[in-house]
């Protein structure tokens, strides 16, 4: 015990400057492994949380026809926690008439084709608000859709004839506009098959109080049974597992549970689930990215654990040589130095915590959820004090073995290949970085798979294979390039710092190359660190750029204005264009058309000046030429070009003359409309990502009789949000209107990553690779001088000056800088590019080029070279200061 | 011009601070001039090593005076006028023997193929030859403390200390590294002090001084 307390207090005491390295780097390990663990986690959490927030109404009841509402809402509140939920009439009518009370029409009688009323409760709109969105009028009486309205040119006050079906018509007046913001959802076919082509959302729409529901349509659900239902809409309790991919599986197994319990009396339209199944695959991408990026920090700590402890090799020989002849054991010397890996442990571990949760408590919002943060941590610190304990325990027990001191003394040597270099084991692993990447290129880079309506989830992790087999192979081919390099290599190394050695230039040489072992060790970490922080912050800024385009597609120009049919943005296009601010707008046409039974988004386009307020990057067309492709489509006034996967499905070729059925403006009817099939169209601006028709605005304008156009695109000069804020009070003056900014939109895209923590992960991300490169080339660098003292205090004894001292030190810290650096860049560049490709699925649209940071890989080259030359510095002034000392102590 | 090479005046060297405090040397004064040989005597922790130290210009007294008035400045003494060797190995242990003794020819200034050709011309005088190639780790404590000294003697300095270099060796061993130095200074008015616990080495000296307790008698 004694024995223990006195090693104890010696190693606190005088080995401080030996353990504080290692508890730097346990502690960088564990926080790099807690804090990616818990970002995973809140990621997954914020993802749940974002998509609970997207969806305007969980449940969909459909009772069917005859079944007992009441009895169906008893059973929903038995089956699950239900926040609120309201009942929605929903009946079907022969179509509105509107008879010269019309405002602008006086005379003339405008009559729609069919439509819905819908009956709502007067806590509705409390309890279900981005359903329904008032325009004009008031809230509580008779309502209509601005597309209805605009059908049959009727405002507040005119009156209009519901002809219902199976019974006399009826009159009413009035009291309100609305707008119906998710009309798809509201108007949805609940019970249809995964997978079905969506019902387009009718056209002329009616919303009432539901006492005037049932008192107009009892009798025509008696009469037409079919024509009326009822539907539950319900608000969960969003008490959710945090992950997606849980969650999705829980409200899944409540939705069956209600099924089963009402036993075919209703049916669930589970918009929540669809939501969560929807985000699914982006938060198994979230966690790909996570442990693609962040692993390599958290190796990299530990090999640099490895490494620090490793420099203390020769005090460790001599202490156990000493130990050894005053009768301990191997045991007894092993309990000894386990005595260091638990104090480095201890400290790691309390400095880890700390910067965890100083980090977290910063960028981390949300609520954690206990079990998994505790999860999380208790994995981190395992791996941290296993680090702590191996790094330590595994020397100290290898020089235990030792037969000799002597033998152990031998650190320069002349000894055999190392097993991996013999096994060629290098080559083997960059092998195989090439077959995994060459098969996850094959395989279209598909890594993460959440097919739609299917519980299983699964993610290719054999992928992570191509970068961590290139990572080591490049790792272990430097050591081995290096190593001969060195040993082989004195004479082009002594002509290579002649100009820094001078004449000691074949001395300086003859040492560096029979210390090619160490000096290899700090080439292959530092060009490690390098590669990490280069393929890191390359690949995030390729990230972001790729984010602000997938922005820019979303929102479709620095600012845009969207209007409806009735209200079309394109009306205020002249007061727009003088805005202060304004480059440039433009308008174009957004409506749907029928390809087949598909019902497409379409964009009518001038598309000689369109590039003006919207981004055209070749990389948006098949061809890759975004201005021969507007070109050919101003040239060809019926041309259409058309996305890929639409050319796939109709088998179409290019020149194809292919119908599209457009709506008419004069009965409101969809009518084949004739275009011609010439190009294929990948992204565009406002675009959704799946499909979607571009043609000329001129031909969509003429061939339905309607110019409107719904949509303007606002290029500045002046920030978006500024851009945004002029151009609002201009759009007020349009019902329905939206204003829509780029930093808005990249804030909030749901369905993009770039909702998730990404941006607290890259800081920390690239904050950890300064630490490492830091780590690598200055702390590895000059503990390894330091513990070589000896050889420099002998120099000094015998008389070099500081010049001389300094010959042998800058060459080994330049080596190892320069080539780690250059190799460091190289591979990390390498890696990104593979790293952009695996990962191709996180990317909308994807990138056409790398993106460089080059003010961070200047702050990387800077924390590389301002490390190596502060390690020499000090182990100059150390070894020429205290020559004497040294030489007496070690 | 002077024969006297080094010379300490009340020369006294305390290590540590208040609490730690160990005087090490006290009021010492000597000289030593071209040709001595003086051995160096006294028990272990009496002050030999740092006295000698000084004297090489490897430390500084804390008190009095050391100069060296036949040879110059403090600065330009090692490697070409005094030379150190040691009581332990103090062999470079990346470099070969015989690169070993070529250091202090080049950090005196001498080209490579002057240093090589010296180092080469020692090592056959002291029949080192065969160890030229070998590392410090590849041969034995004998071997290296021969080298040590052949290493000292590359620079033809004015002036040689030697710690203890035979308190590691066996008799044998000690009696021809002795006889290899002495060889090899005969004819030369280089001046050669010892400090050593073996009165069979302090007896081939011309003079002794003792040591005891950091004083100088």
């Amino acid at each position: 015990m004694k024995a223990i307390t006195t090693w104890l207090s010696g190693l606190v005491r005088r080995r401080y400057g030996r353990m504080l390295p290692a508890v730097l780097g346990v502690s960088l390990t564990i926080a790099l492994l807690a804090i990616l663990g818990i970002f995973i986690n809140a990621s997954a959490a914020t993802m749940t949380l974002r998509a609970l927030g997207d969806v305007p109404v969980d449940w969909q009841i459909e009772v069917v026809p005859g079944a007992d509402v009441a009895a169906v809402e008893e059973q929903l509140n038995k089956s699950a926690r239900v926040r609120t939920v309201d009942p929605v009439g929903y009946a079907d009518v022969s179509g509105f008439t509107a008879k010269s009370g019309g405002n602008t029409l006086g005379g003339t009688t405008q009559t729609t084709g069919e439509g819905k009323v819908l009956g709502v409760t007067p806590t509705y709109w409390k309890d279900f608000p981005a359903l329904l969105r008032p325009m004009l009028g008031t809230t509580d009486g008779i309502l209509i859709a601005q597309q209805t309205a605009a059908n049959l040119h009727v405002s507040v006050g005119d009156t209009i004839t519901i002809t219902r079906i199976g019974l006399p018509p009826v009159t009413v007046r009035i009291d309100g506009v609305i707008d119906l913001p998710q009309a798809d959802a509201l108007f949805q076919a609940v019970g249809v098959p995964a997978g079905a082509a969506p019902q387009a959302p009718p056209d002329n729409v009616l919303v009432v109080p539901m006492a005037v529901w049932h008192q107009w349509f009892d009798q025509q659900a008696v009469v037409r049974r079919g024509t009326v239902r009822t539907q539950l809409h319900v608000r969960l309790d969003h008490t959710l597992p945090p992950d997606p991919r849980d969650a999705y599986v829980y409200v899944q197994q409540l939705a069956n549970n209600f099924e089963a319990r009402v036993a075919g009396s209703a049916m669930v339209g589970d918009n929540l689930a669809a939501r969560l199944d929807a985000v699914r695959e982006d938060a198994l991408y979230a966690r790909v990215l996570f442990l693609f990026l962040g692993l390599p920090g958290a190796i990299l700590a530990i090999i640099l654990t490895f490494a620090v402890s490793a420099t203390g090799g020769d005090r460790r020989r001599r202490e156990q040589a000493l130990l050894r002849v005053r009768g301990a054991t191997t045991s007894m010397i092993l309990r000894l130095e386990s005595l260091e890996a638990s104090v480095v442990s201890i400290a790691a571990v309390i400095i880890a915590l700390i910067i965890t949760l100083l980090i977290v408590s910063q960028m981390v919002t949300i609520p954690l959820a206990t079990r998994q943060t505790v999860g999380v941590l208790v994995i981190a610190l395992l791996i941290g004090i296993g680090t702590a304990l191996a790094a330590v325990i595994i020397p100290a027990w290898r020089e235990a073995r030792e037969s000799s001191v002597r033998a152990g003394r031998a650190r320069v040597g002349r000894g055999e290949a190392p097993f991996w270099e013999r096994t060629w084991i290098d080559l083997i692993m960059l092998a195989i970085a090439g077959l995994v990447y060459w098969r996850t290129a094959a395989a279209g880079y598909q890594i993460v798979l959440a097919p739609e309506g299917v519980a299983a989830t699964s993610v290719s992790y054999g992928s992570f294979l191509a970068p961590l087999a290139l990572w080591i192979g490049v790792g272990l081919l430097v050591t081995r390039i290096f190593r001969h390099s060195l040993a082989g290599g004195r004479a082009f190394v002594a002509i290579l710092f002649r100009p820094l050695a001078g004449a000691l230039s074949p001395i300086v040489a003859a040492s560096v190359s029979r210390q090619a072992r160490l000096i290899t060790r700090g080439v292959v970490l530092v060009t490690l660190a390098f590669s990490f922080a280069v393929s890191t912050a390359v690949f995030n800024t390729t990230y972001n750029v790729q984010s602000r385009v997938d922005a820019a597609l979303t929102n479709g120009s620095d600012v845009t204005v969207t209007g409806t049919t009735a209200y079309p943005a394109g009306q205020l296009l002249d007061s727009i264009s003088k805005v202060p601010g304004v480059r440039a707008a433009r308008a174009m046409i957004h409506r749907y058309a029928y390809v087949g039974n598909d019902l497409q988004d379409i964009y009518g386009i001038n598309a000689l000046n369109i590039g003006d307020a919207a981004d055209l990057s070749n990389a948006f067309f098949a061809n890759n030429d975004a201005q021969g492709t507007m070109q050919k489509l101003a040239a060809r006034p019926d041309g259409a070009l058309l996305s890929q996967e639409t050319v796939n499905d109709f088998q179409l070729k290019l020149g194809d003359v292919i119908n599209l059925r457009l709506q008419n403006a004069k009965d409101h009817q969809y009518h084949a409309v004739q275009f011609h099939f010439i190009g294929v169209v990948r992204e565009f601006s406002t675009a959704p990502k799946d499909s979607f028709i571009l043609a000329n605005d001129g031909y969509i304008a003429s061939q339905t009789g309607d110019t409107a156009r719904e949509v303007v695109l606002i290029r500045g000069n002046v920030s978006p949000a500024q851009l945004a804020k002029s151009v609002e009070p201009i759009a007020a003056t349009l019902p329905g209107a939206r204003v829509t900014d780029l930093g808005s939109v990249l804030k909030t895209i749901s369905s993009s990553l770039t909702a998730v923590d990404l941006h607290g992960l890259t800081w920390i991300e690239l904050s950890f690779a300064i630490l490492l490169i830091a780590g690598a080339s200055g702390l590895v660098l000059g503990l390894g001088l330091i513990e070589r003292r000896r050889d420099f205090a002998l120099l000094a004894a015998m008389g070099a000056k500081g010049r001389q001292l300094g010959s042998f030190l800058w060459t080994e810290g330049l080596i190892i800088l320069v080539a780690g650096m250059v190799l460091g860049f190289l591979t990390g560049f390498g890696i990104a590019k593979m790293l952009v490709k695996v990962l191709t699925g996180v990317f909308d649209p994807a990138p056409q080029s790398l993106a460089i940071p080059w003010a961070y890989l200047v702050v990387l080259i800077f924390a590389g070279v301002l490390s190596t030359v502060l390690a020499v510095i000090i182990a100059q002034r150390v070894t020429q200061r205290r020559a004497i000392e040294a030489l007496r102590t070690i | 011009m002077t024969d006297v090479l080094a010379e300490a005046i009340d020369a006294g060297r305390v290590f540590g601070t208040n609490g730690s405090r160990v005087v090490a040397l006290q009021h010492a004064t000597c000289t030593i001039e071209r040709g001595d040989r003086i051995a160096l005597v006294g028990p272990s922790g009496s002050g030999k090593s740092t006295l000698l130290h000084l004297l090489a210009a490897l430390d500084e007294p804390t008190s009095g005076i050391v100069r060296w008035p036949a040879l110059g400045e403090q600065d330009t003494l090692r490697p070409s006028k005094i030379s150190f060797v040691f009581q332990t190995e103090s062999l470079l242990a990346p470099l070969t023997v015989l690169e070993n003794i070529e250091v202090p020819r080049l950090l005196g200034g001498s080209t490579a193929d002057e240093a090589r050709n010296d180092a080469s011309e020692i090592l056959d005088a002291l029949d080192l030859g065969a160890l030229a190639d070998k590392l410090p780790e590849e041969i034995s404590g004998g071997q290296a403390q021969r080298a040590a000294v052949a290493r000292s003697l590359i620079t033809r300095p004015a002036l040689i200390l030697a710690d203890e270099p035979t308190g590691q060796l066996d008799h044998r061993t000690a009696k021809n590294l002795l006889d290899l130095l002495f060889r090899r200074l005969k004819g030369t008015d280089a001046a050669l002090v010892i400090a050593t616990h073996d009165p069979v080495v302090a007896g081939r000296m011309n003079t002794q001084w003792t040591m005891e307790h950091g004083v100088l008698r």
